[in-house]
């Protein structure tokens, strides 16, 4: 008889020990010395949390689609906002199998840079600032490759959003309303440039002060088209960013108040500014921040990227009308943290807290849902990431060789409203904007985070 | 040329192309493989009136058509032998103002006797309107953008207007039985049968804006048509334009570059658009260059164009349409004029600041009396007489000539050609309408008649004369004196007309430096309501700028003026369930002219007194917020201008944009220039007739 040397239940349960003492990822050893040795990921998780099949001891099968049908048993591998839209709203996923190379979780410059990171991660300075540990500004990678505590792991999400030097988003961003018709429809390019936390470790032009210039133009509709704000971010994260904003009513360049983050930019949409990235803030702006659970879960980590279909854009599904949800396909993350954040520094936020689902292989959010100041469950900002490759394609990232990682799409439902904001990264917006993953920083910076830049991008 | 008759096809043929690319196929086909963006929408605008007022500035809006008026003529002084003043020697009797006899005589009609009356302007067959429709228009407006390559692209936006005619507008030829019809002018302004809603005529061209076309119902042309270059920190475009500098909104202290086009709507669109489709392009060449990360140097060199205002009988005309208007724009050369500026603006954190200078031509230009060119005769019983006396005097007296017995010209109609002024219908009737729209328009009615005599020798030859000044104006008598002199030689020249006469003014411009400071300070603060308080500070100093005179002199006045406003943007969250709250507050403060330009000289007059200005600065508050509501799919704003001095104008408004491309908007204009005190002592009394409801629903593709 062969005897197990863990019992089903202990890689659950020693997660949940690790939250209850502070201790990094891991179930059999810690995933940081797993992921330094770029080791196998069964070194730090025992099966069941590696295989769905093992998981629901083959209810499921990897290459299942979930649905209505069987939801109820992976229920406790899901978030309740995804739960109740399989369960009630028609949504399906396919389970692919979880991901364990480490590079198809990073694009590439941010995996070697984060392996550096591994031998000497940062810390907080006095005012929560991450620095290295000689007390400088962090140099790339993630700062926190094992992170411990919820601003750690805030940490890790904040400093580098894109996960490269340059990043250059084409997306449509589609309103469905309740009853599933197209309410809204807008084009956009998001574009940004970090000024540190930079793989080559140095800051963009010296600014040692920043930490990113974030730029976000609409392209269509008509009504928005011709709008653009550019943001600049301060490395302190006790600042809110620099607003600026070309409305086509004015005509020009104006500066707007910057410490409103819970309002839509523009009609319809279910997002605020505080969504993106599940750090859409300044970290210090918000606080509270708390691991409440470390757990496997199903999520679209390393998602797909529909590089085969035009523009990238894949199938929908499900809803009133057969469109509320990407096709997507789904996997099952042996660990992920459920980090609970406040936004202690907006004192009339409408949200009272945030609860963000993030994979610890790659510390990168699935499920981000805020809730009101009632606690109830208000919007979910889901995002798929994954890797630019699929079948023959690919999509290079900075480097030029390794294959780019990005977003893949967002749907951002209001579960109080029933309006879906849904997303998708595109290979070329309304206007001619691509997306760009490598570009010399320079030009990108002329062209894109000037205050003359934003108004050559306005409405003329 | 094939990608840039695509690009044209692109701009013009918008909406077919939409509809195509709905279709599939053909728009593809058509476009290639360049990159273009197009897009665009039609939107239907129109404004009623919440009231019965109507624009005074206009025939059917002026109030004397249903006022009564006495006018008595009186001997010229220039044939008076010795009897000196205008007003001694009477040449007809008004009977209304006698005891017993006047009723009796007005029951018999006989308000007068010989050469005197009682009128009103519906006798000459101009009417009252209660059309409550202001303003009606179907708007399409397009965008787009070639691009080239990755440093040259070619964008253009093309906007077209109709307006229908279904507002009850003036007629120029249901006063043709009167004093020979309305002649002078450019005649698709002031005699056509309709008003002409957006033909932009100046004295000789047609097309003073070269990029416009435009006529009696609709009004097409680009706003923006430019070939653009980037590289690196560098951007020049160069085509027609519109360049707008500053933070404040609706204040133009920085914004110099542009005049404004105030057909369509005035300045009674929403508040928070500012003039987002008002500035009127014109060709430049604008460089900017992002010289550091902080600081940005913008210039341009464009070629001169005018604010254009709204044509004579439109809904919102601001000249009264007893003038005729020459604007001298081509045929003095301004339209060969360019001008420059350059700003640098730079922010450092918190801080930023921003300076500018322009060497420019005044957009608004300045207004002065001029020869009128029409060459007609008096008419009627008192006209008649003038015409056979001027015949009588001397021709030719060469060095001898006075204007009791000599004559400068053939006939009294080529004098009157001279002169400021042309016997016609739809002038000025009578002195009381005289005094009581110079006050309305800031001007002083005084003076004002002085200046339409002394520089224009016709004037004396058909025997006016200067009435004499009070001495707050520089002359010797008291302002009752010198009203009974205005009243009596105004009246003479109304009745010998035989109706009215109609003034001349001609525009002309002038070149000015104006300079500019600005800073901006965000305060951060641990209270929630003073974090991200955004200050701007800005100023502009205008030396020896040019204004019209009040007296429509040809002397302008010129003064140095300085113009100061304060900004202050805050967002913040007031209500838990809704999203934040744009506000914005201005503090406005002017020496020398009101926003829109008027010598503050001008201000304070009534119908019976003539004042000697506002003695002090004119200054304006504005404050206006944005409220989106859950999702923006609904919003209300605010926006209100208040002047101490007793107006406000204030305008609520909700906005619905409930998807599939539709948005519908809706606002109300309150205008309210009798809060207390004076009315012309205000900016908004000017608008008092604008109260009105304003409805736009728009459809974008």
């Amino acid at each position: 008889m062969w005897i197990r040397k863990y019992d089903f239940n202990y890689g659950r349960r020693k997660l949940m020990e690790n939250v209850a003492y502070g201790m990094g990822a891991g179930a059999l050893m810690p995933l940081n010395k797993v992921f330094a040795a770029q080791g196998e990921l069964s070194k730090a998780y025992p099966d069941e949390l590696m295989s769905i099949d093992a998981y629901t001891k083959g209810k499921i099968k990897t290459g299942d689609t979930i649905s209505a049908d069987n939801v109820e048993i992976v229920k406790d591998l899901l978030d309740p906002c995804v739960y109740e839209q399989v369960k009630t709203m028609g949504r399906k996923f396919r389970i692919k199998k979880t991901c364990t190379d480490w590079t198809a979780m990073f694009p590439g410059e941010f995996y070697e840079a984060t392996l550096r990171s591994v031998k000497s991660p940062a810390k907080f300075d006095a005012d929560g600032n991450v620095v290295t540990q000689d007390g400088k500004t962090w140099g790339g990678g993630l700062p926190f490759p094992d992170p411990k505590t919820g601003d750690e792991v805030q940490a890790n999400l904040c400093l580098s959003w894109g996960r490269g030097d340059y990043n250059q988003y084409a997306v449509n961003d589609t309103v469905l309303n309740p009853d599933g018709s197209i309410g809204y429809s807008y084009d956009l390019v998001w574009v940004e440039l970090q000024a540190q936390a930079r793989m080559d470790g140095k800051p963009f032009k010296g600014r040692t002060d920043l930490l990113r210039f974030q730029t976000v133009a609409f392209t269509a509709s008509q009504d928005v088209a011709g709008s653009s704000f550019l943001s600049t971010w301060y490395y302190d994260q006790r600042k809110y960013p620099e607003l600026y904003g070309y409305l086509p009513q004015f005509k020009r360049v104006r500066q707007f108040p910057t410490n409103q983050r819970f309002e839509p930019l523009i009609p319809g949409v279910t997002w605020f500014l505080s969504d993106p990235w599940a750090a859409g803030d300044p970290m210090r702006t918000w606080g509270e921040y708390k691991i409440i659970a470390r757990k496997p879960m199903l999520g679209a980590f390393n998602t797909t990227m529909s590089l085969d279909k035009p523009n990238w854009v894949c199938g929908t599904h499900g809803g009133p009308k057969g469109t509320h949800f990407w096709d997507a396909d789904f996997e099952l993350a042996p660990e992920v943290v459920i980090l609970e954040s406040k936004p202690t520094g907006y004192p009339r936020a409408p949200v009272g807290r945030r609860l963000a689902y993030i994979d610890v292989r790659n510390n990168m959010y699935c499920g981000n849902i805020r809730f009101d100041r009632q606690d109830k469950p208000w919007v979910n900002f889901e995002t798929g990431f994954g890797q630019y490759k699929q079948g023959g394609k690919t999509v290079f990232g900075a480097d030029g060789k390794t294959p780019a990682w990005s977003w893949v799409y967002v749907m951002s439902y209001d579960m109080q409203t029933h309006r879906m904001s849904r997303a998708r990264h595109l290979e070329q917006c309304a206007g001619g904007h691509k997306s760009v993953f490598k570009a010399d920083n320079e030009e990108m910076y002329n062209k894109w985070f000037t205050q003359q830049a934003i108004q050559r991008l306005g409405q003329v | 040329m094939r990608q840039l008759s695509k690009f044209a096809a692109g701009l013009l043929l918008t909406p077919a192309l939409a509809i195509a690319q709905e279709g599939g196929g053909f728009l593809d086909e058509l476009l290639g493989d360049m990159d273009l963006r197009v897009n665009g929408f039609v939107r239907a605008e129109s404004a009623y009136s919440t009231t019965q007022a109507k624009n005074r500035n206009n025939q059917e809006g002026n109030p004397f058509n249903q006022i009564e008026a006495n006018r008595t003529a009186y001997l010229p002084p220039a044939l008076a032998l010795g009897a000196g003043k205008w007003g001694n020697l009477a040449l007809g009797l008004n009977t209304t103002q006698l005891p017993i006899i006047g009723p009796v005589a007005q029951q018999l009609g006989l308000d007068g006797v010989l050469f005197s009356d009682q009128i009103q302007r519906s006798e000459f067959g101009f009417k009252s309107s209660v059309d409550p429709v202001n303003y009606m228009i179907l708007r399409g407006e397009s965008e787009a953008q070639l691009s080239i390559n990755s440093h040259w692209n070619i964008i253009g936006r093309i906007r077209a207007i109709y307006q229908p005619d279904v507002i009850d507008g003036f007629d120029a030829h249901s006063v043709e039985a009167f004093q020979g019809g309305i002649t002078g002018g450019e005649p698709a302004l002031y005699q056509s049968r309709n008003p002409n809603y957006f033909a932009y005529r100046v004295e000789g061209s047609h097309h003073p804006n070269p990029l416009e076309i435009s006529g009696r119902n609709y009004l097409v042309y680009f706003p923006a048509l430019v070939l653009d270059y980037s590289s690196g920190p560098v951007n020049v475009r160069f085509g027609n334009q519109s360049i707008a500098w500053g933070q404040s909104i609706f204040f133009r202290v920085f914004d110099v570059p542009n005049g404004l086009d105030y057909r369509r709507h005035l300045i009674l669109d929403r508040g928070l658009e500012e003039f987002s489709d008002k500035r009127q392009p014109q060709l430049s060449l604008r460089m900017t260059y992002q010289a550091t990360d902080e600081i940005l140097a913008d210039a341009f060199i464009a070629k001169f164009q005018p604010t254009v205002y709204p044509n004579p009988g439109t809904p919102y005309n601001v000249i009264p349409v007893q003038f005729t208007v020459h604007d001298r724009y081509h045929q003095f050369g301004y339209d060969d004029k360019l001008n420059y500026g350059i700003r640098l603006k730079a922010d450092y954190g918190q801080w930023g600041w921003q300076a500018m200078a322009a060497y420019r031509y005044n957009p608004d230009g300045t207004f002065r009396w001029t020869r009128s060119g029409v060459n007609k005769p008096l008419s009627g019983a008192l006209g008649s007489l003038v015409n056979t006396v001027y015949n009588a005097k001397l021709p030719n007296c060469g060095s001898g000539y006075t204007p009791t017995l000599c004559r400068l010209y053939d006939n009294i109609g080529e004098a009157l050609a001279e002169t400021p002024f042309d016997a016609a219908p739809g002038g000025v009737y009578s002195a009381d309408e005289w005094f009581n729209y110079a006050a309305d328009v800031r001007l002083n009615g005084l003076t004002g008649l002085n200046a339409a005599i002394d520089p224009f020798p016709a004037s004396r030859d058909v025997f006016a004369t200067d009435v004499d000044l009070p001495t707050e104006f520089g002359g010797t008598v008291s302002q009752t004196e010198s009203r009974r002199q205005a009243d009596a030689e105004l009246n003479t020249f109304f009745i010998a007309a035989g109706g009215s006469l109609r003034g001349h003014i001609e525009r002309v411009y002038h070149r000015e430096k104006v300079f500019g400071l600005g800073v901006s300070y965000v305060n951060e603060s641990d209270n929630d309501f003073l974090n991200q308080l955004i200050f701007n500070l800005e100023a502009q100093y205008t030396p020896d700028r040019n204004y019209t005179n009040t007296g429509l002199e040809n002397r302008f006045i010129r003064q140095n003026e300085y113009t100061i406003s304060l900004v202050v943007d805050k967002w913040h969250r007031l209500f838990a369930d809704f999203p934040g709250t744009y506000m914005v507050f201005q503090a406005l403060t002017k020496n020398r002219s009101d926003l829109v330009g008027r010598h503050l000289n001008g201000y304070g007059s009534e119908q019976d007194h003539v004042s000697t200005g506002l003695g002090h600065n004119a200054n304006y508050i504005v404050f206006g917020f944005l409220q989106p509501f859950p999702n923006k799919i609904w919003a209300v704003e605010m926006a209100s201008l208040l002047d101490p001095q007793g107006g406000i104008l204030v305008q609520p408004v909700l906005q619905w944009n409930p998807g599939k491309g539709v948005t519908i908007e809706a606002f109300y204009n309150y205008v309210n220039g009798h809060l207390w005190g004076k009315p012309t002592n205000n900016l908004v009394s000017t608008l008092d007739f604008a109260d009105e409801v304003t409805v736009r629903l728009a459809y974008q593709f």
